[in-house]
């Protein structure tokens, strides 16, 4: 504390007293730079080249092997396979599976899991994911590399990727006959999307002894030592046009760049267009490299790790520091060249080749390249250290802030107390101010409680049951929750006064607690903590301590009313709805809307209860409160209470 | 207890059959090929080298036996010696028993016994004989010392007799290397051993391009000593053997093979200086066609199990020719999926867990006999891996049935130390029938000091095998050698009232959490950098002296200008400063004319 008593700090000093006038200034001008800076970042000058950093990788120093049987192979198993499929029309075909894994002469299992639904008591998923492993000859299975493939049923709502099963056991067909193998290969083909290679990752990594009594994974009958990579195949067809590398996992999580830039380099060389965020041909033509094209870009990677939820199985294996992508083929649409039809499933498979024997070649786990990029364009990244000052640039005005209210809060009992006195020298003997801590602690405290409860309730088995025993749906039962959370936050401020100097304490702490949660998200998701400090931080400029009325004040509140979570949700889902059912009706679209919005919260809330996503978590245990702190300011309550008793006086 | 018993019975029979046999030497030669049920080929050589030295100064003379084996026996107090270099894993599933078992890596274990030995001098000769061993063997042995081995008390029991009535200190010790990669370098040695060279012989099989192709490969090295009495009248026996799987589907070839395709090249003759030379082709399974047919098939009974062998004495043959067995698929038979009974006893192990804080290492124990199995479970988990037995748990899991949590009969647990010793783990136990028990503990991920990590810390870190040894009451699938006999044709018919089992799981790789190494790198680089800036002015500002210099103290006449200058220019040749300095301060203290200049040494 001597740094904020220091005399010469003290706004009497002119500098400190010219940048409390301007702290809103001084906060728009970082909040500009801040986004500027992130515009800049999508210029060539701002971002690098990729580049390998693990020489063990190597790409492409052997020749590709895998040749045309391999695909007649792959060929002939989609053929049977779509003929499984007509027999199996909402389950996976698994005998047909690992029947063929058994005949190409891998070790073969199957993995049952149970995912008991948390809401509606009593309703029970019943999965299986079929998996075989190929012994590698060198090694005593201390090592392994996973190549999966999701399957999905015929009556699915997402693309068909049937192709990815036959091209998977054409791989592993033709890896069963090589003897260079130094790390066991795990084929696997799991079904219900990510819930079926969650329950596989966890069944391998925790092994049924911490089941939760939601998923049951149980344990798996082999195991292939420590999982080094994985690789996820989503094939639509064996003709394929493009492939497009997905990399974003679980709370924004992403794969080492050298696996992405391994994936870059072999298709290019096995002359597959591919790339991340790819687009068809045609569109591929009109921009390319553009500035608006490289930030597009950016912001889609964001987007996308900002929900924290995974475009992929891959994204499941993040969390185990197994470094993983998919690749998802697009089906060809135009026929252009006939003549060379599934000529591209060759060069797939040449590319699987290729990563497999790259990854075998690996001696150590990745650990040589970034973990924390944005992708700029296939072949342009932009590191860690570029792309933070721009967060840190959103973040810093509301430490400055708060130091700059801290030295006028209390400058102000200083300059009364000067004032009647006119004597410099009595500064001394003048008590120390006053201010509220105790009040504003426990205001803070009684904040964060509520965002306590949104945490916990919902997610209390205790609470289902009474909710699913009373009739109640579970999207009506986790609004109910989340609706009476959000008004007794909404009314706090009226039910609690901040003594004299409260309102300005208060915003202090606000503002340091705001900086350090935002920084802290960007550490942990950058995505999710630049978006958040992209809204947040214009209430920076607009809290104001002075209290002008009025348009600003007004505007202030509105805009703290809209950062509400749920008014948010409900914004965004309503944008939505308004662009997929424009013929609809304003009432009608409100209602839809509304639906979806307590769907998308139910979801998250099942996200976080399943995978471990920590966005629903953060935004109510700590987003919230905040709101809650930031609605108390901006109504500005205490003030009104002072001006009045002061008249009253 | 019931196992030490049977150990005293089985020293009784290994006495016996010295008598009064005056000094011989005999070496056999054995391979042993089996077709497992899962179209692996399994290939066992055998080389036993039997020696009656009798006393102890006979060991200088040696025969057959290579020498260094024989001063092995001179210099330390060793008793019994086993030696495995593996590369790869056996898959008890899939393959059966092995004759011999091996861990992956290297595996030394050894006996010491003699009167008024202290477990200090074992420790001593034990790091020394692994050194030895080391040197012999090219393997990485000589990294055997404290702090990797351990004192089992249950799992191994003594094969060797030393015949003394008076109770002598008996000590073992054993060590793992799991990280010891196994090669031709390794191969070479061990084949420098046999008494026959390399290039004739079963050993000329050995060839390092197909051995090392192989799915699984073990070479062994077994030294006992079997005494009547005390270091007077006793046998040496060396056994080293190779054992083998291939993958036929590897070699090419639908499913057929034969020596030439397994070794690279047909057998050619036989030792001169073994007594016996066989090979022996398991029969059980019928559908191979054999090419030439056996010599002759004998069956053996062995704990309720028969097998069939044909044999193949090399001895008999005659010619120059390449002599090759080819195994063909037989035609009548349809290639139906055999489904061989798993064998009775298997383990299987694993961390679980995840992130770097905290871990678990469970063994999962299977049963697959009707009958519950006493068990002795051995870990041998290295220092850096602070293991927390209070966590341990066996917890059984019948195959129908609800799991439940037993107890351990014994336990043997010392705690390790870091960098000092191991933790050292015995469990006794019995596992119930038809049911898995899972073995549980946890652990912690450490950081080691930067200077312990191996040049490649992100590959991780090995957890050497856990042992698993147990009583089988049935002979299916077990081939091994009974204790009191030493060639592997003494397996057959060698029923017995019980079958000592050992097992091993895999080796296992732990990621500890690694600094970024490239960090004191980059702070030397940033470290030497600003002190190459700094270094310059500081430099010149500690050794810059301000000096008062004589101004017009020249001498006038020319000869002294000259002296002068020569005189100068010498002095700052020789770089005394100290001298300088002081003259400096002479004339300073001298002249009262005098002007200020700086001066560098």
């Amino acid at each position: 504390m001597g740094l904020l008593s220091d005399p010469s700090l003290t706004p009497r000093g002119k500098f400190g007293r010219t940048l409390a006038k301007h702290s809103g200034k001084i906060s728009l001008f970082f909040y500009i730079a801040g986004l500027a800076w992130f515009v800049c970042l999508s210029h060539p000058e701002f971002s690098h080249g990729t580049y390998l950093s693990e020489n063990a990788l190597s790409p492409g120093l052997v020749d590709p092997e895998i040749g045309q049987d391999s695909l007649r192979l792959a060929q002939s198993l989609y053929e049977e396979l779509q003929r499984e499929r007509t027999e199996h029309k909402s389950t996976t075909p698994h005998a047909w599976i690992a029947a063929k894994m058994h005949q190409i002469g891998l070790e073969t299992h199957v993995h049952n899991f149970t995912l008991r639904y948390p809401f509606s008591a009593g309703k029970e998923y019943h999965g299986k994911n079929v998996y075989g492993i190929l012994r590698a000859p060198r090694v005593s299975s201390t090592e392994g590399v996973v190549y999966a493939a999701p399957y999905r049923a015929v009556n699915s709502v997402h693309v068909d990727i049937t192709a990815s099963v036959p091209i998977l056991l054409a791989f592993a067909d033709f890896a069963r006959k090589k003897n260079y193998w130094a790390k066991d290969l795990v084929f696997l083909v799991t079904e219900q999307e990510q819930l079926g290679m969650h329950a596989w990752l966890e069944a391998y990594h925790e092994g049924g002894i911490r089941d939760s009594p939601i998923l049951r994974c149980g344990n798996l009958p082999a195991r292939a030592g420590a999982l080094q990579a994985a690789l996820n195949l989503e094939v639509q067809d064996l003709d394929i046009d493009y492939i497009d590398v997905k990399i974003e996992g679980l709370n924004g999580q992403l794969p080492n760049l050298d696996m992405f830039n391994l994936v870059q380099r072999l298709t290019s060389r096995s002359s597959l267009s591919s790339g991340y965020k790819h687009s068809p041909r045609k569109k591929r033509r009109s921009h390319r490299g553009s500035l608006e094209d490289n930030l597009r870009h950016m912001l889609e990677m964001l987007k996308i790790q900002a929900t924290g939820v995974p475009n992929g199985n891959h994204g499941l294996f993040h969390r185990y520091r197994i470094e993983s992508l998919t690749l998802e083929a697009v089906k060809r649409t135009t026929n252009t060249n006939n003549n060379n039809r599934y000529g591209s499933g060759l060069s797939l498979l040449k590319t699987i080749e290729g990563i497999s024997r790259s990854l075998n070649n690996l001696l150590e786990r990745f650990h040589q390249s970034y973990f924390f990029y944005i992708l700029v364009q296939n072949d342009r990244f932009v590191s860690i250290g570029d792309y933070m000052p721009c967060l840190i640039a959103l973040a810093s005005p509301m430490f400055i802030k708060a130091f700059l209210l801290w030295l006028t809060t209390t400058a102000t009992t200083d300059e009364t107390v000067s004032e009647d006195d006119s004597v410099p020298s009595h500064d001394e003997e003048k008590p120390p101010i006053q201010l509220p801590y105790i009040s504003v602690v426990l205001f803070m405290v009684s904040a964060l409680l509520l965002g306590f409860l949104c945490n916990t309730l919902p997610f209390s088995q205790h609470v289902r049951d009474y909710f699913t025993s009373m009739g109640v749906s579970t999207e009506m039962s986790v609004g109910l929750i989340l609706g009476v959370q959000v008004l007794l936050g909404t009314l706090l401020p009226l039910f609690y006064t901040l003594p004299e100097h409260g309102l300005e304490l208060l915003h202090i702490g606000v503002l340091i607690f705001m900086g350090v949660t935002l920084i802290v998200t960007g550490l942990l998701n950058f995505a999710l903590g630049f978006i958040l400090a992209v809204i947040i931080s214009p209430l920076t400029i607009l809290l104001n301590n002075e209290h002008s009325k009025g348009f600003r004040q007004n505007l202030t509140r509105l805009y703290t009313f809209l950062l509400n979570p749920i008014v948010i949700i409900y914004l965004l889902i309503l944008w939505l709805t308004l662009f997929e059912f424009p013929e609809l009706s304003f009432a009608e679209l409100g209602m839809r809307a509304l639906k979806a919005s307590l769907d998308a919260i139910t979801f998250g809330l099942m996200d976080s209860i399943i995978y471990g996503n920590w966005l629903y978590t953060a935004i109510a245990a700590i987003y919230f409160p905040l709101w809650i702190l930031l609605w108390t300011l901006s109504l500005g309550r205490q003030n009104l209470i002072t001006q009045l008793e002061k008249k009253t006086n | 207890m019931e196992l030490k018993i049977k150990i005293i019975c089985f020293i009784a029979l290994l006495v016996s059959p010295i008598g009064a046999v005056k000094e011989f030497s005999e070496f056999h030669e054995e391979l042993y090929i089996r077709p497992t049920s899962s179209g692996h080929v399994n290939t066992f050589f055998q080389f036993t080298t039997r020696w009656h030295y009798g006393d102890r100064e006979n060991l200088h003379n040696t025969q057959l036996i290579p020498r260094p084996i024989a001063e092995t026996l001179l210099l330390y107090d060793v008793k019994e010696l086993h030696i495995g270099l593996t590369q790869g894993l056996w898959r008890y599933e899939t393959f059966g028993y092995p004759v011999v078992d091996s861990a992956p890596g290297a595996e030394v274990r050894a006996w010491f016994a003699a009167e008024n030995l202290t477990s200090a001098d074992v420790d001593d000769q034990w790091t020394k004989l692994a050194s030895t061993f080391s040197g012999i063997l090219c393997a990485s042995l000589n990294f055997i010392d404290k702090t990797n081995s351990v004192e089992p008390k249950y799992s191994f029991r003594p094969t060797f007799a030393t015949g003394s009535k008076v109770n002598v200190p008996q000590f073992v010790r054993y060590a793992t290397l799991p990280r010891e990669i196994v090669c031709t370098e390794n191969l070479t040695p061990w084949k420098k051993l046999l008494p026959c060279n390399s290039k004739q012989s079963f050993a000329s099989l050995l060839n390092s391009g197909y051995v090392h192709n192989t799915n699984y490969h073990s070479l062994g090295m077994k030294m006992r000593t079997i005494c009547e009495s005390h270091n007077t009248n006793c046998i040496l026996e060396f056994t080293e053997t190779a054992n083998m799987v291939y993958d036929p589907k590897l070699l090419g070839a639908n499913g057929d093979f034969s020596l030439r395709r397994l070794f690279g090249q047909g057998l050619n003759g036989h030792c001169a200086l073994a007594k016996s030379s066989k090979i022996y082709v398991n029969l059980d399974d019928q559908s191979y066609d054999l090419t030439p047919l056996p010599m002759y098939n004998t069956t053996s009974k062995r704990g309720g199990s028969t097998s069939t062998f044909g044999v193949y004495d090399i001895q008999r043959l005659d010619g120059d020719k390449l002599f090759n067995i080819a195994w063909i698929k037989s035609k009548n038979n349809k290639p139906s999926i055999l489904l061989t009974p798993p064998p009775p006893l298997y383990a299987h192990r694993y961390i679980l867990g995840h992130g770097q804080e905290r871990g678990q290492i469970v063994t999962q124990i299977t049963n697959k006999h009707y009958h519950a199995l006493p068990i002795v479970f051995q870990e041998n988990i290295p220092w850096f891996v602070p293991s927390y037995m209070h966590t341990l748990k066996l917890i059984v899991q019948p195959s129908n049935g609800v799991e439940y949590q037993i107890q351990p009969r014994v336990m043997h647990y010392i705690p390790g130390v870091q960098r000092v010793r191991p933790y050292h783990l015995e469990l006794l136990f019995e596992i119930p029938a038809m049911s898995t028990v899972q073995i549980s503990f946890d652990f912690d991920y450490i950081f080691l000091k930067w200077l312990e990590y191996p040049p490649d810390a992100n590959h991780g870190h090995y957890l050497g095998s856990a042992i698993i040894t147990t009583q089988l009451p049935i002979g299916r699938n077990y081939t091994a050698i009974p204790i009191d006999k030493h060639l592997f044709v003494d397996s057959f018919n060698a029923t017995r009232s019980s079958y000592f089992l050992e097992i091993r799981t895999e080796s296992l790789i732990l990621s500890l959490p690694t600094p970024d190494f490239s960090m004191p790198y980059n702070v030397i680089c940033l470290a030497c950098t600003v002190v190459a800036l700094a270094f310059g002015p500081i430099h010149s500002v500690a050794t810059k002296r301000i000096v008062i210099e004589q101004k017009d103290g020249q001498p006038q006449s020319l000869k002294g200008k000259v002296l002068q200058k020569l005189f100068r220019r010498k002095q700052n040749n020789a770089g005394n400063s100290t001298k300088e300095v002081e003259q400096h301060e002479k004339l300073l203290f001298g002249q009262a004319a005098a002007d200020i200049s700086i001066r560098k040494n």
